[in-house]
């Protein structure tokens, strides 16, 4: 029988030399769609929780309008749609239906006039309550929100309300216009309900990424996927990332003592997923050594599967020749550079945010002359143009903080796309 | 294991510096445990994802982007692995082979050649051989005897 997904699991060396002491071993997860897997067979239920702040007047509004309508002219009959709009107050706009009263859709939105001011988590809370009243397994259910604005006061209420979307599979792609608005809270928002994050610098490109993610619901392949490593004696589980659809450290939630579980929502079968587990492994006599195990379970409510499990056994070489133990894999090498330029990026930020200039800029600078050894001038650029702003300002901009955050997040997007 | 551009200390094993993210010695060539570089005269570009391109059996190998437009015609064309959305110049680098020995030239292209992640200067001939990251942009290949 074939399956619907395959996984293959590549350590950083095949071999280790024999130090007496402890060392550093990654092992790269990569998860794939197998030869049993269909794609959109899951009708979507999505909800669009949409700014109509004063500030998205214009331009914005207009592009938004548009992609809005691109989303109901895309989706199939046999899909729900909902439409909320807020800014300091919330409306449901379209109340949970099928998605085929598409020109009642569009015609509903181009009455919608900019007002007011920003606040997500009503808008939010609303937008998720149309979202469960369409909600089931068997569906890809997903909140899309959208907006150019600082929110007021209301963040741990957006984040609260992110943790009850991951819980119910419900994931909540944020996506930013413009530069005013607190990225932090949106990637967190993504990275709590297992969804995705974009920031839209110019608004004509709010259609690709409404395309992008109604693409992204026709192809999921399957949900509740959960990466699961139980390890040897000995071997400790130090930092697990998962960097599909971006880099995202879920290391806090997913390690504990020995084991790591890591519950990664839905997988996009076009993109896969790749997770990277980073451990220390004791000192062993020369030999095959078994690091552990790892499990993927998954669901796919369309062929009535639920809790399907692929494992694989981990192993490593401990050996004396010195060449043998040397050599490194050069996918995982390249998966670790990436995730490398990741966390210096973050730890630039957090300096900075903290008020230590030195610290900030010395991190920045790391992950300037990183990024340009890996190709990637402009965003190596921008964090050199953040080391200036530092010096000059004592703060980072808020578009280079941006392109940072998001840039290096989105490395591994980068590649996928580049290599297809 | 000390890093050699800051001197932190890291644990052995450890890819990358903590501190600077810089690579660390133990780290070296860049190895593809799947496959081993040989002594054969046929060379191969590896993708990280498996796809091989074969050097065509010339003197001079020009590397790039399709673009009939302009009438470049480059012997290995890197459109289809994402050459436009990763950085590739319509005539990025030569590889030039003499005998057995091989360079890889920069033909000024806008986002650079690399070996094992080094840039090269463009129009300045450097050897490589089998075993070695070669990058063009963003695409990054490892040169093997097929």
């Amino acid at each position: 029988m074939k399956e619907e997904l395959k996984i293959r699991c590549v350590m950083s060396k095949d071999s280790l030399p024999i130090t007496g002491g402890e060392q550093a071993l990654y092992a790269l997860v990569d998860i794939k769609t197998g030869g049993g897997a269909s794609f959109g067979s899951m009708p979507a239920n999505l909800g669009l929780v949409l700014d109509r702040s004063g500030s998205m007047d214009g331009e914005k509004m207009d592009n938004l309008k548009e992609a809005a309508g691109y989303v109901a002219d895309h989706l199939s009959d046999k899909d729900l749609v909902s439409v909320t709009i807020f800014d300091d107050q919330v409306e449901s706009l379209i109340p949970n239906q099928p998605a085929k009263n598409r020109e009642d859709i569009k015609s509903k939105l181009a009455r919608v006039i900019p007002r007011g001011g920003t606040q997500i988590s009503d808008g939010l809370r609303t937008g998720m309550a149309e979202v469960k009243k369409g909600y089931s397994k068997d569906r890809v259910n997903r909140v899309l929100l959208l907006t150019d604005g600082q929110t007021w006061d209301d963040e741990d209420a957006c984040l609260k309300l992110a943790d009850e979307a991951g819980k119910q599979g419900i994931a909540i792609t944020s996506i930013g216009i413009g530069e005013e608005w607190n990225e932090k809270l949106l990637l967190q928002i993504a990275e709590r309900s297992h969804g995705d994050s974009h920031w839209i610098q110019n608004p004509i490109s709010i259609l690709d990424v409404f395309r992008q993610e109604v693409e992204g619901m026709q192809s999921v392949a399957a949900v509740n996927l959960r990466v699961t490593a139980r390890l040897s004696q000995g071997v400790k589980p130090v930092k697990v990332y998962s960097t599909i659809p971006m880099i995202t450290d879920v290391s806090k939630k997913a390690v504990s003592g020995q084991s790591v579980v890591a519950d990664l929502g839905s997988l996009d079968g076009k993109k896969g997923q790749a997770v990277l587990i980073e451990a220390r492994v004791p000192s062993q006599k020369a030999g095959k050594f078994r690091l552990g195990m790892v499990e993927v379970t998954y669901d796919v409510p369309s062929q009535g599967i639920k809790g399907k499990s692929i494992k694989a056994d981990l192993f490593v070489n401990f050996t004396p020749d010195a060449a043998a133990a040397a050599k490194v894999n050069a996918e995982v090498m390249n998966l670790a550079e990436k995730v490398s330029a990741f966390k210096l990026q973050t730890r630039a930020l957090s300096e900075a945010e903290a008020g230590n200039i030195a610290a900030a800029t010395q991190k920045l600078q790391a992950a300037a002359t990183v990024l340009l050894n890996m190709g990637e001038d402009e965003l190596a650029k921008a964090a050199e143009r953040e080391i200036l702003s530092l010096k000059k300002t004592g703060v980072l901009s808020p578009a280079g903080t941006k392109k940072l955050e998001y840039g290096t997040r989105k490395l591994t997007q980068a590649l996928t796309e580049a290599i297809k | 294991m000390k890093c050699t551009e800051c001197q932190m200390e890291n644990i052995d094993g450890a890819l990358f510096c903590e501190e600077c993210g810089a690579k660390l010695e133990t780290a070296g060539e860049m190895f593809d445990s799947e496959v081993e570089a040989g002594g054969g005269s046929q060379l191969v570009l590896k993708a990280n994802d498996g796809n091989r391109l074969e050097l065509p059996s010339k003197d001079d190998v020009v590397i790039g982007r399709e673009d009939p437009i302009s009438e470049v015609f480059p012997d290995l064309d890197l459109t289809d692995l994402g050459g436009a959305d990763g950085g590739v110049s319509r005539k990025h680098a030569v590889i030039h082979r003499a005998g057995t020995s091989l360079t890889i030239e920069d033909m000024g292209s806008t986002n650079g050649t690399y070996i094992n992640k080094k840039r090269i200067q463009p129009n300045v001939p450097q050897t490589i051989k089998p075993g070695d990251e070669v990058r063009f942009g963003k695409l990054s290949f490892s040169l093997q005897a097929a």
